[in-house]
């Protein structure tokens, strides 16, 4: 008896151990990922917070100035310049939701070849956007590209224009180039919540008489809603901070036109060396995206309860 | 007749279905027609008057704009390469954990983890420049490697965390009852099991490494590991269209984007399901 | 109808196991390959779900033991507790009286068939037979593959070795399955539902190939189902649960027969047997039972056991095949609701006052449009039972 009873214990504190054993194990494997996040995100970030509150030029010793660096650019005009410009280059987002919701309903429709579609679809996006950004530079440029040689040829135009030289014309290029570039990631995720619908849903949307419109809202919006909500949010705060397009068509401007806040954050780190005014203005580009993405997602809410009413 | 009027519009729809897809592959693919003709123009034929088919076609942009990024292409193979390797090793395990395991919080961590998707990395890239100088990395390729982690990071965890989940647990445990231990399970049956989402992982951590601009720029300076990428931007720079030789820089351009493509066409399939939200 | 008598010291439930263990438990040793379960407990949420309780029971060696019961009854949990793919929080499982709770299911030697079946799809047929013995031993590939070999042999699976699970038929799976089993020689089999995803004929055909095998290795079998048919069929001992505690432990026929409470008489037999509500009542005649629409008199012995009860609610459960139904005359008249074919016999569904009973008749021997009948009990095949399910007698 007294054996068994040994052998009891001995038979609990191996499994104890082994439980042990087990979470320790469970720790180690998500350890990386956490140190990761925390070296390259953390750190990283809360770095720079305390950087906009220094005087930091690039590799030398920082000096504290408290706000300044937020005082500076609040009295510095260009600076309204690119917040203006960054608000209305986020409605690039909006386009390319468009394009990529007629896209992906329309490949639906497809009977055959949507695999080939897609692909060319894919191809603007699988490159770098610079590579797109430095190809558009090329057809777009006034006096060699072949977009306006063609359309001077063809008699549309007159003469050429000097986009580059027109504030409002170059932000509707760096938007058209974006949109250009960018769309087919919301294409990806929101054809992708699209063939998962099943099919049954349209048919019985049928046998109860809904028209093509009506199915649309009533059947494939809703089910499209968190693909849609989650591509936006990710597009928005994609698109306003990626700059190499930017850069390569306008290098922000003429004047600052078009620098949107993360080419003015690029500009003060890269060619003035002044670090902390560039994270200040970083600062102010996390609010607004942060903010855009909530009212997006609040009124994405409101307008798909009031279709479903 | 209501068929007839349901009809009109069926095929009024399908008619509208088919316009927009052909313009969009057109829109799509003819500016890369373009692109193709005048890498193939010399110089003196691109500042003639717009035409589609070389009249004197030349490899000798192709030649020079390979030549000039040779180095900077093997770097930015280096840096993709490596950028899948590390993203793989480090998110196979957590991920693998996130999907298997009950630990402390679980949810919170993975969410927190998502969620750095969400995160401006353009706000990294100041700080990060200034930590990799103190950490000796600046400027070099296992920097770069490293940084952008905070990119494939997130998304690798999700992708692989749905892939490990959907897996059926008893296939694991009838592993562990003939004879594995977690570990030999893991790597005998899980591995082999998941293969399809860690290809789509490590091919989507290439193209990050490949593609990407501003980190490629911010970290590292003329002298160092530049990729392909930044090369580009040089070479406009805002200089006036004369001066630029713009079939070397179309073929470069070209050159660039290549591999992304051929990657994802091969990796299609792969990507198409780790894709599907 | 055979009376086992032994059996109805077992009447407390929970203790059925327990009490026939603990006075085996010294020569535990003696026999080879003994499994036994002391009080397994195991609960899943921090404690809020309990899966299964105070389970004990006794395996044999070469015994063929089937844990049955209704879904969620905590039979799967046994049996994962038993193959060290559960934890239990409590109790102890010993193989030949040594202690295996803690171990990992990998050094239990017992083998596991999944009701998934859990092939590894990319492996080939003889690689997921050979699996086991590739982690687990160190035999010359030469013994693994004669290994290898006798068992798809045994299994009629020569033909499909080298190809991929994917490529198998849903049958052939699943031998395949039970071969990965065999071919590690263990000291018990652990079988989860292993046919609930094979369609009826093919399972029927699985189920004798099971037992046959088992019979020729003579190693321990523990077979998990929900389908209390299967069980009766396969197993030399049922242990049927339910609410994750056992119900009662015996043979087939004795739990067939003399079934230990009130769940385990519901749960057994098809059709199920009449449950009926009565009230116990003191008649000119001596005791009866009350129910809405007949007074059915008790016989002598169950007499005995109620008259302590009078005046109280009991159950009155009886086998559908030992209600006659007559055209002319019987005890109670009945209306008839549906007659369903079983092939040689017919269930007879019928409703007399607000209760529904069943019987069980020779096939046609009850036309179809008959619309009423009489009906006569077999009062001493009946079992009496409290309200709360104890068994009376």
């Amino acid at each position: 008896m007294s054996t068994r009873r040994l052998f009891d214990i001995d038979g609990r504190t191996e499994r104890y151990r082994s439980v042990l054993r087990e979470n320790w194990f469970t720790y180690l494997l998500i350890m990386p990922v956490l140190l990761f996040l925390i070296v390259l995100m953390w750190l990283p970030f809360l770095q720079g917070i305390y950087m906009s509150f220094n005087e930091w030029p690039f590799g030398g010793d920082p000096t504290w100035i408290g706000a300044a660096n937020y005082e500076f650019l609040l009295n510095w005009e260009p600076f309204y310049t690119s917040l203006k410009a960054t608000a209305i280059f986020s409605l690039t987002t909006v386009f390319q939701l468009g394009v990529a919701l007629a896209a992906a309903l329309a490949v639906r429709e497809l009977r055959r070849g949507k695999s080939f579609v897609s692909a060319a679809f894919l191809l603007s996006y699988t490159m770098p956007p610079l590579v797109i950004g430095t190809i558009w530079a090329y057809l777009l440029e006034p006096d060699f590209g072949p977009v306006f040689g063609y359309l001077t040829e063809l008699n549309v135009l007159g003469e050429t224009i000097y986009w580059g030289s027109s504030g409002p014309m170059s932000l509707a290029v760096v938007m058209f180039v974006t949109t250009w570039t960018f769309w087919p990631f919301m294409f990806l995720i929101i054809s992708a919540s699209l063939e998962s619908i099943p099919e049954e849903l349209y048919e019985s949307a049928r046998m109860y008489g809904a028209g093509p419109i009506q199915t649309f809202l009533r059947v494939t919006l809703p089910q499209l809603k968190s693909a849609i909500l989650v591509a936006l949010s990710i597009r928005i705060i994609w698109n306003m901070t990626k700059i190499s397009q930017v850069l390569q068509l306008t290098n922000g401007g003429p004047g600052y036109d078009t620098s949107i806040l993360a080419v003015l954050l690029y500009q003060f780190a890269y060619e003035r060396g002044q670090m902390g005014v560039s994270y200040a203005i970083g600062i102010v580009l996390l609010v607004m995206t942060l903010g855009f993405v909530f009212v997006f997602i609040r009124e994405f809410e409101r307008a798909s309860e009031g279709a479903g009413a | 007749m209501s068929t007839t009027g349901y009809d009109a519009t069926g095929v009024t729809l399908k008619a509208t279905a088919y316009g927009v897809v052909a313009f969009l592959v057109l829109a799509n693919l003819v500016p890369f027609l373009f692109i193709l003709s005048v890498s193939f123009m010399p110089p003196s034929e691109f500042f003639t008057d717009p035409h589609l088919v070389p009249y004197e076609p030349t490899l000798e942009a192709w030649t020079s704009g390979f030549e000039e990024l040779r180095g900077n292409l093997v770097n930015s193979f280096l840096i993709g390469a490596g950028t899948a390797l590390l993203a793989l090793a480090i998110t196979i395990p957590g991920a693998y954990a996130f999907a298997r395991k009950e630990f402390y919080g679980k949810t919170a961590g993975f969410y927190a983890i998502i969620s750095a998707m969400m995160f401006p990395y353009i706000l990294l890239v100041i700080p990060i420049m200034d930590l990799w100088t103190a950490l000796g990395v600046y400027n070099t390729i296992f920097g770069m490697i490293l940084a952008y982690q905070v990119f494939v990071t997130p998304f690798s965890i999700w992708i692989l965390r749905d892939f490990f989940e959907n897996l059926p647990t008893d296939i694991e445990e009838a592993a562990q009852v003939y004879g594995c231990t977690q570990f030999t399970a893991f790597v005998r049956v899980i591995l082999p099991l998941a293969a399809p989402g860690i290809v789509a992982v490590g091919f989507l951590a290439f193209l990050t490494g490949w593609n990407d601009f501003l980190f490629a720029n911010l970290l590292t300076t003329g002298t160092g590991p530049v990729p392909a990428v930044p090369v580009l931007y040089g070479t406009i720079g805002g200089g006036s269209g004369e001066r630029v030789y713009w079939g070397k820089l179309m073929a470069e351009t070209l050159i660039i984007g290549t591999p992304p493509t051929i990657i994802y066409l091969v990796a299609r399939n792969y990507l198409e399901s780790a894709f599907s939200v | 109808m055979k009376q086992t008598e032994d059996t109805s010291s077992d009447t407390e439930p929970k203790q059925s196991g327990a009490s026939s263990g603990n006075q085996n438990a010294v020569d535990a040793s003696v026999s080879g390959n003994r499994i036994r379960l002391d009080g397994v407990r195991k609960t899943f949420n921090e404690g809020s779900v309990v899966a299964c309780d105070d389970v004990n029971i006794e395996i044999d060696e070469g015994e063929f033991v089937v844990l049955v019961g209704p879904s969620g009854c905590g039979k799967t949990t046994t049996l994962r507790c038993i193959a060290g793919l559960e934890e239990p929080d409590r109790g102890s499982i010993t193989v030949d009286g040594e202690d295996i709770t803690g171990l990992k299911s990998k050094d239990r030697n017992l083998a596991f068939v999944f009701q998934s079946i859990a092939l590894f799809p990319h492996m080939s047929v003889r690689k997921n037979i050979r699996f086991g013995l590739d982690m687990n031993t160190d035999l010359s590939s030469e013994e693994k593959r004669r290994r290898v070999e006798d068992v798809a042999e045994t299994l009629g699976l020569s033909e499909a070795l080298d190809r991929k699970p994917s490529a198998l038929s849903g049958g052939q799976q699943q031998r395949v399955s039970l071969g990965r089993a065999m071919v590690m020689e263990p000291a018990a089999f652990l079988l989860d539902e292993p046919f609930s995803a094979l369609d009826a004929n093919l399972r029927d055909h699985m189920r004798v190939e099971v037992k046959k095998i088992q019979r020729e290795l003579h190693t321990a079998m523990i077979f998990v189902t929900h389908d209390q048919e299967e069980a009766m069929t396969l197993g030399d001992k049922i242990v049927v649960m339910n609410n994750g505690y056992v119900q009662q432990i015996g043979t087939p026929y004795e739990i067939y027969n003399e079934p230990a409470n009130r769940f385990v008489a519901g749960f057994i037999g098809s059709p199920s047997p009449n449950l009926v509500e009565c009230t116990v009542e003191r008649t000119a005649d001596g005791i009866a039972l009350a129910s809405d629409f007949y007074t059915i008199p008790a016989t002598e012995t169950q007499a005995e056991h109620l008259e302590s009860l009078v005046g109280e609610t009991v159950i009155y459960g009886i086998r559908p095949e030992y209600l006659d139904l007559e055209t002319d005359r019987g005890a109670f008249v009945a209306d008839l609701d549906v007659v369903e074919p079983l092939g040689d016999r017919d269930a007879v569904h019928l409703s007399a006052g607000s209760t529904d009973l069943s019987a069980v008749t020779p096939q046609g021997e009850i036309a179809r449009d008959t619309d009423r009948v009489h009906v006569d009990i077999q009062t001493e095949e009946a079992w009496l039972f409290e309200e709360d399910g104890t068994r009376i007698v």
